[in-house]
């Protein structure tokens, strides 16, 4: 009996369009993360991030029949994710702010009891340069920050991103260049 | 000459070109002429090191509480079987239907092209017309004179009506009312 935690992306992919349904759990486990994160790049809030990497895996897995494996799995889920996300920027316009650290107050203060090298000043800077970062990233056109997203956060090549975003590398390249140039003048202050 | 952009502080004409090389996505021999130029001008390494410092910053996950995936993950697979589950329910519903949908279809495909047929005689120019149009000259020529097989007909049927009447015909009358059928019908 094949065990679906030891067995590659592809893999899994055959066994759910076989039928095995549970299959795609593996998959979750494997890219939850990563879709989230992706989701927070976009939203900039956990409740919608959390909704839109769920609905991606949702549909990916109601449409796994139509993935004919010619592109990674990681590549057409994503392109699913960024397309939701892309319809979720497009429909709330502004979005929300809240920056991951509120997540994780809870945790900094528990460091901050027990290691004394954590100082506050460092803190406050290293939020003010987090939110000025995600501001500037908001502000940009969705491909310059879909094609940043992609390759800073997620470690997709260029490549893969020119996959995901159907169009062609020297297309990201310049995305990317732009993402980048924009963030370094607005954080160049922090650097 | 250098030419530098307000606040980045690196040659514009190498500004992509080291984007690209800091995430290690320049050919080799882009690399190698980024590396040179490297060497040599002092606001590129700069922007290189800005690069390094700013980048994997903004990369870094921030660390939610284990707490947060385990009902992530808990949620999403809720959500995953309750689509299975709709998606069997439907399965279940159409799978004896199955059975008798073929069948259905092809008499209901039938009836319809019957109804086509019986239908569209009349007015489809796929069904060969009756009338004269296709047809040769000579024939219509013939079909016209109908006329003089009809007075034929007629010429049976008076025949017949003065049989009935048994001896009482006149052969004169007979042949004269004859005469003038067939005057009649030239």
């Amino acid at each position: 009996m094949v065990d679906p935690q030891n067995c590659r992306d592809e893999e899994l992919v055959v066994l759910c369009q076989q039928g095995r349904s549970e299959c795609f759990e593996p998959l979750v486990r494997r890219y939850m993360q990563k879709a989230f994160h992706i989701a927070f790049g976009f939203t900039r809030d956990t409740e919608s991030a959390k909704d839109l990497s769920q609905d991606a895996f949702l549909r990916a897995f109601s449409r796994i029949k139509q993935f004919d494996g010619r592109s990674s799995f990681y590549t057409w889920f994503y392109r699913i994710l960024i397309n939701l996300c892309l319809d979720h920027a497009r429909h709330n316009g502004k979005v929300a702010w809240q920056s991951l650290d509120d997540l994780s107050e809870k945790s900094n203060d528990q460091r901050q009891l027990v290691d004394d090298r954590f100082r506050p000043e460092q803190a406050a800077i290293a939020g003010e340069a987090s939110r000025r970062a995600s501001e500037t990233l908001q502000a940009m056109p969705n491909k310059q920050r879909t094609a940043f997203l992609l390759r800073n956060d997620q470690g997709l090549s260029i490549a893969d991103v020119a996959k995901v975003m159907k169009t062609t590398e020297g297309t990201v390249r310049v995305y990317l260049h732009r993402a980048v140039a924009a963030l370094r003048q607005s954080l160049v202050e922090f650097v | 000459m250098k030419k530098n952009s307000p606040l980045s502080g690196a040659c514009k004409q190498y500004e992509e070109d080291l984007v690209l090389y800091y995430y290690g996505e320049s050919s080799a021999a882009d690399g190698h002429r980024v590396e040179r130029h490297l060497s040599e001008c002092l606001d590129c390494r700069r922007f290189v090191d800005d690069l390094r410092g700013l980048l994997p910053q903004m990369a870094k996950m921030q660390e939610l509480p284990q707490t947060f995936w385990d009902s992530y993950y808990r949620e999403t697979v809720a959500k995953l079987n309750q689509r299975a589950e709709r998606n069997d329910w439907w399965r279940n519903l159409l799978a004896p239907m199955k059975t008798w949908l073929v069948p259905a279809f092809g008499t209901a495909a039938v009836v319809v092209l019957a109804l086509g047929l019986l239908f569209g005689r009349g007015s489809s120019p796929l069904f060969i017309d009756g009338s004269s149009a296709d047809l040769p000259e000579e024939i219509i020529a013939d079909a016209n004179q109908l006329e003089f097989f009809k007075s034929l007909d007629m010429l049976e049927s008076l025949g017949q009506i003065e049989e009935q009447d048994g001896g009482r015909v006149n052969p004169k009358s007979d042949r004269s009312s004859l005469s003038r059928i067939e005057r009649g019908a030239a």
